[in-house]
């Protein structure tokens, strides 16, 4: 009884299958499962095999060399960057360093250029100084002999007139205390 | 249905009673796999710091699937990352080989989709129980859930974990078969209405068409995904 029912169960499981293929499903038709199965075990382990040792390795190692060279570049590039704000500073420094130069050396020569006028201007000066008094000296030298030629020119004068008026000679001496007296109140006058 | 039938090229190969004759989707698998390995070839032999186009689209597809895998699954999952890649890329490479005319869908059959997710169900259990031993069974038993609830939940944890690899495989199959199946039931619209009515249905046979690359696409990365997010549960135990 049990063998009836399964025998049957398969025969309608079966013809099930067998209709459903043949009303147009030829996938539940079993003829070619077997091969079906076999080629793409053959076919998918070929391929595994195909692609797992020669084409992954070798995407792989493309994209590694790549990313390391990427990477180079970019260490590079940011050792580069380094050394440039490096000689940015020291560039930087050596500015600093020529302008305070400059202004050191600016205040030297102008400090010098001060000392050197300095040194001239006293020295004209004192030459100035000299002359002016050498003048100063022939000038009074000047005076002098002038006022004792003067005070001679008048007593000559003097006695001469006196002389005319009168037509006697008086005493030198007395003419030239007056002469001397007038002189001395005068001068002050004119010189 | 013409377009799922599967025929035999060449001789009829029989070993051991099995007939592993090979098939017009035997071709298919190859043409899948030889243009990846093409492409693949193609993007890699030039090695350039700046890459050329086919070199960029492989390096994307590299990116993405790894993007793919660290996202879902994390830095345990890398050992697995050849096995992602070739899965997705066959995947995608035989939806979109499907999508030409008279060309021959491999995925559309249950039973090549059913051996990928039976391959990757089995893988995924072997490694959680080789990483983890019998304390893989704890996600059956999530945490932080009523004592109450308990046995329920484990059965529920239980069934959505053996029905796995039926949902992945059916996914994948459905979604290719109902697009080739739509596509020619418009196609089929076009020849009956004429040129009188035709121009309709042809217009939603172009639309459908870029749909379905992009399903072919979609699939193809859903599968992908899903097997990181199983492979995820395996290796990193969360409950």
């Amino acid at each position: 009884m049990r063998q009836l029912f399964l025998i049957s169960l398969n025969y309608l499981v079966i013809g099930e299958v067998l209709y459903a293929a043949e009303a147009g499903m030829p996938q539940l038709d079993p003829t070619y499962w077997a091969s079906q199965g076999f080629w793409l075990i053959i076919v998918f382990s070929i391929l595994y095999i195909i692609i797992s040792k020669l084409f992954i390795p070798r995407i792989k190692n493309n994209l590694e060399v790549r990313e390391n060279k990427i990477k180079n570049d970019l260490e590079d590039a940011k050792n580069l960057k380094e050394l440039a704000e490096k000689k940015e500073i020291e560039y930087k420094e050596v500015i600093q360093k020529a302008k305070k130069d400059v202004a050191k050396i600016f205040i030297d020569s102008k400090k010098k250029l001060d000392k050197d006028l300095r040194v001239k201007k006293d020295l004209i000066e004192k030459e100035i100084n000299k002359e002016f008094k050498k003048t100063e000296k022939e000038i009074n030298e000047l005076k002098k002999n002038s006022i004792s030629s003067i005070n001679s020119i008048s007593e000559k004068i003097v006695s001469k007139i006196i002389e005319d008026i009168s037509g006697d000679k008086l005493n030198e001496s007395s003419i030239k205390a007056v002469i001397s007296d007038i002189s001395k109140k005068n001068l002050d006058k004119y010189l | 249905m013409h377009q799922f039938n599967v025929h035999r090229i060449g001789p009829e190969v029989k070993i051991a009673g099995i007939d592993l004759s090979f098939t017009n989707s035997s071709l298919f698998m190859i043409i899948s796999a030889v243009t990846i390995c093409l492409f693949l070839f193609l993007a890699t032999k030039e090695k350039k710091l700046i890459p050329g186009k086919l070199q960029l689209t492989g390096e994307l597809f590299y990116d993405f699937i790894a993007k793919m895998i660290s996202d879902t699954a994390g830095s345990k999952a890398k050992p697995y990352f050849p096995f992602i890649f070739s899965l997705f890329m066959f995947v995608l490479l035989c939806n979109m080989v499907g999508m030409l005319p008279y060309a021959f869908t491999v995925t559309s059959h249950i039973i090549v989709t059913l051996i990928l997710a039976l391959f990757i169900f089995i893988a995924v259990t072997f490694i959680g129980f080789l990483k983890h031993g019998f304390k893989y069974l704890k996600i059956f038993v999530p945490s932080g859930v009523p004592v109450l609830l308990l046995p329920l939940i484990t059965i529920i944890e239980i069934i959505s974990y053996l029905s796995r690899p039926v949902s992945l495989s059916v996914r994948l199959f459905a979604n290719m078969m109902a697009g080739h199946t739509m596509l020619k039931v418009f196609g089929g619209f076009v020849i009956s209405l004429g040129l009188l009515g035709g121009w309709l249905p042809l217009t939603f046979s172009v639309a459908l068409t870029g749909l379905e690359i992009l399903v072919a696409f979609l699939q193809a990365y859903v599968f992908a995904i899903l097997t990181c997010i199983y492979l995820n549960d395996a290796l990193n135990l969360h409950h």
